[in-house]
């Protein structure tokens, strides 16, 4: 389904890649490092969250939820049962004796988020605009009222903390490239197309043919498993979960870079991730000199409601920039023509 | 408040830099990681003002080991786990770190100790109260305050013996590791004392309508004699407001999550009234070394100490002053074992000791009053640990 020149394309921005992250692992000190992974995790969740938010037009704010069911998963498959002994005593034996590699392991915890999106996502999803919202926030506060209440499993309000640091630059830039790819491939796909479809005109989509239940369940359950995967680096990158590790706020700072990047735009998705918090390291230098701390989040809030003032559609609209396009940008939606001239036309 | 504090800071600047110049000697740096933006900051940040009071008391007198001064270097982590991972990463990779101190919570201390204890260099919290986490961290990891069983016996035995009072009400934020373990270990004195638990209600941190909770104490109005709320402080505040507000007067019993000004101002004066709390002694004495303390901050921030955790942040860097002249070295093994060999360190929240190899001091526990919106010391005490 991609076309030619994007195939061939691949293989030059894969080595593009690894040069990249073998350089990061190179020159950066541990602490550039783990700010240049944390970018690495945003973009996973910012493009994954895309999927549902910006191409299907359901507004989902439960990304933390899934990111909560993969971390844990993830951290409680790859602990060494001597540890869980120690520390989860009730564990049942046959997941107490499990000690599984961290792919499998990451794996494991995407699934794991699959399954509950499944379970989520047919009630949820019958839901339009605002309700959606406030039903996955539900689903987060649920997500957190059960960690806090399994203690047999999670050990309750005090997390799990000792995790092995397993998550380096080559896992979280290995799956922010699977996640990129896997979002760009459906993005040039009729899939992708159905659900921009939906998202502009549901009745029209079904009209036409497209499954929309169905459509709308499997943006909804990718999403959920690259949150969950996202889940799973971040906890053996901090090396701690606890039921207060994914917030809501982290669902709107997430929300906040789809919608920034523009929603349906992977590209968009891709530079508001890793802007944001680089922006928000960058004003620390100024925030410590002059004792003026929280100036880094006024700041970045500050941006974000300059961009929605000044240019609603965010950086890039549905479209992605025409370098990267192999066919005309106005492939995805007619309406985006305008846009993409004023954006020519001269930046306010 | 800002502009005064900014204006000794810079003097303050001025004067480390002049004395640099002269001596020529290497500064001792500590790194402070705290919670200065988010939930926990109205905690951490009077921490962090304590720390850098007691450097400067320290560096004006003339520094440690022939003249070295203190520098402490602030990171502010924003009350969210990824920035503390971030930042300990950033603290433990700075060149020549002495020590680290921070936060005023189990989870934080949880997320940036490990670090600290993987480099070898010691940790100093200041404010987290869990007696498991040397347990949990190392050999690396000192507690400044006493552990939450010691400051829930206090409460128990205050209610039971003292005040009278045998039947209570118990409220847990069921969030925080900090409420569930200072629930258990009043629960567990109280029953033993003879006391019975009329109620166990539970809430969430970040709960802001309690309207279900005040039903049911109101239900049980008669049989209870007074609530104990195991809460942090941004829902402190909040219940005492809610509860008076139902018209219960019972008296509300908290710990030293209740030793913010919210739980004054949030209510109001006419509110206010009847809350009793534990906190980390340091209004118990009139000490040539407390007034200091207190005249020292009020010149450099234009507000007396907010809370206890301004006094356990001074108390972090004077037990970490005080160990690094003992160990007479900068080095972390020399530092850890003057740490660990600390007996009778006199802060102004009470004598720290470590016994029997413990890091978590037994202290003296201040049981406050709030009355009228004002807070006032009661009295102090020193519950036995068993």
């Amino acid at each position: 389904m991609i076309p030619l020149a994007g195939s061939l394309r691949l293989p030059l921005l894969a080595a593009l890649g690894a040069l990249f992250v073998w350089l990061l692992e190179s020159l950066l000190d541990p602490y550039a490092l783990s700010v240049a992974m944390f970018v690495g995790i945003n973009i996973i969740l910012a493009v994954s969250l895309n999927i549902t938010n910006g191409f299907t037009g359901l507004f989902s704010l439960g990304h933390p939820g899934f990111m909560a069911v993969g971390g844990y998963v993830t951290a409680l498959l790859t602990m060494l049962p001597a540890r869980k002994g120690l520390m989860l005593p009730d564990l049942p034996s046959w997941l107490a004796g499990l000690h599984w590699g961290f792919l499998p392991a990451l794996l494991a915890g995407g699934l794991c988020a699959v399954l509950v999106a499944v379970v989520v996502g047919f009630p949820v999803l019958r839901l339009r605009g605002h309700y959606l919202a406030v039903a996955t926030l539900g689903f987060i506060i649920i997500v957190q009222t059960l960690l806090i209440n399994l203690v047999g499993l999670t050990r309750g309000a005090r997390g799990l903390n000792g995790l092995s640091p397993l998550t380096g630059p080559w896992w979280v830039y290995g799956w922010v490239v699977v996640t990129i790819y896997t979002c760009w491939t459906i993005k040039h796909a009729s899939l992708g197309r159905a659900m921009l479809a939906i998202r502009e005109n549901e009745m029209a989509a079904h009209c036409l043919g497209v499954n929309v239940t169905r459509v709308r369940l499997l943006a909804f359950v990718l999403g959920a498993f690259f949150a969950g995967i996202a889940g799973g680096l971040w906890a053996h990158l901090v090396t701690l979960v606890t039921p207060t590790s994914f917030s809501i706020v982290m669902s709107f700072m997430l929300v906040a870079m789809v919608v920034i990047g523009g929603s349906g735009s992977i590209t968009g998705a891709v530079i508001a991730a890793a802007a944001l918090p680089l922006a928000s390291e960058a004003v620390r230098p100024i925030e410590e000199g002059l004792g003026l701390y929280g100036l880094s989040q006024v700041l970045v809030a500050l941006g974000v409601l300059l961009i929605l003032i000044y240019r609603p559609q965010g950086l890039f609209g549905t479209s992605e920039p025409r370098f990267l396009e192999s066919r005309p940008a106005a492939l995805a939606h007619p309406r985006e023509k305008p846009d993409t001239l004023t954006e020519k036309g001269g930046i306010r | 408040m800002r502009i005064p504090f900014l204006g000794t800071l810079a003097a303050g600047l001025v004067a480390s830099t002049f004395a640099l110049g002269v001596q020529a000697a290497e500064p001792i740096k500590i790194v402070a990681l705290y919670n200065l933006t988010g939930g926990m900051s109205s905690l951490d940040q009077p921490s962090l003002n304590g720390a850098k009071l007691q450097a400067k008391m320290i560096n004006d007198a003339g520094g440690l080991l022939g003249g070295r001064m203190i520098e402490v270097v602030p990171i502010d982590t924003k009350t969210d786990q990824k920035e503390t991972a971030t930042a300990a990463k950033r603290a433990v990779g700075m060149e020549d770190v002495t020590a680290g101190i921070g936060y005023s919570d189990t989870t934080f201390v949880l997320a940036a100790a490990p670090l600290f204890q993987d480099a070898g260099i010691p940790f100093v919290t200041s404010g987290a109260t869990s007696p498991l986490l040397p347990e949990m961290v190392g050999d690396m990891l000192f507690l400044v305050p006493f552990g939450d069983n010691i400051q829930a016996y206090a409460m128990a035995e205050y209610v039971y013996n003292t005040m009278g009072i045998h039947d209570v009400v118990v409220w847990t934020d069921n969030g925080m590791d900090y409420t569930t373990g200072l629930s258990k270990y009043f629960q567990e004195r109280f029953e033993k004392l003879g006391g019975n638990i009329v109620l166990n209600d539970v809430f969430l941190t970040g709960d802001r309508d309690f309207s279900a909770q005040v039903a049911r104490l109101q239900a049980n109005q008669d049989k209870a004699g007074a609530v104990f709320v195991a809460a942090g402080p941004d829902e402190a505040g909040i219940i005492v407001k809610q509860i008076r507000e139902a018209g219960i007067d019972m008296p509300i019993l908290g710990g030293d999550g209740f030793d913010t000004p919210l739980v004054g101002s949030v209510p109001g004066e006419d509110l206010a009234n009847d809350v009793y709390f534990t906190t980390h002694a340091y209004a118990d004495l009139e000490s040539e070394a407390i007034k200091t303390f207190q005249q020292g901050y009020k010149e450099a921030y234009g507000t007396d100490p907010e809370n206890a955790f301004a006094a356990l942040g001074y108390d972090a860097v004077g037990l970490l002053a005080d160990a690094i002249k003992r160990a007479g070295s900068t080095d972390h093994e020399k530092l850890r074992d003057a740490l660990a060999s600390t007996d009778g360190y006199e802060g102004v929240t009470g004598t720290i000791s470590y016994e029997n190899g413990s890091r978590v001091p037994l202290k003296t526990v201040a049981v406050m009053k709030v009355e009228n919106g004002d807070f006032s010391l009661v009295t102090t005490m020193t519950p036995s640990a068993e």
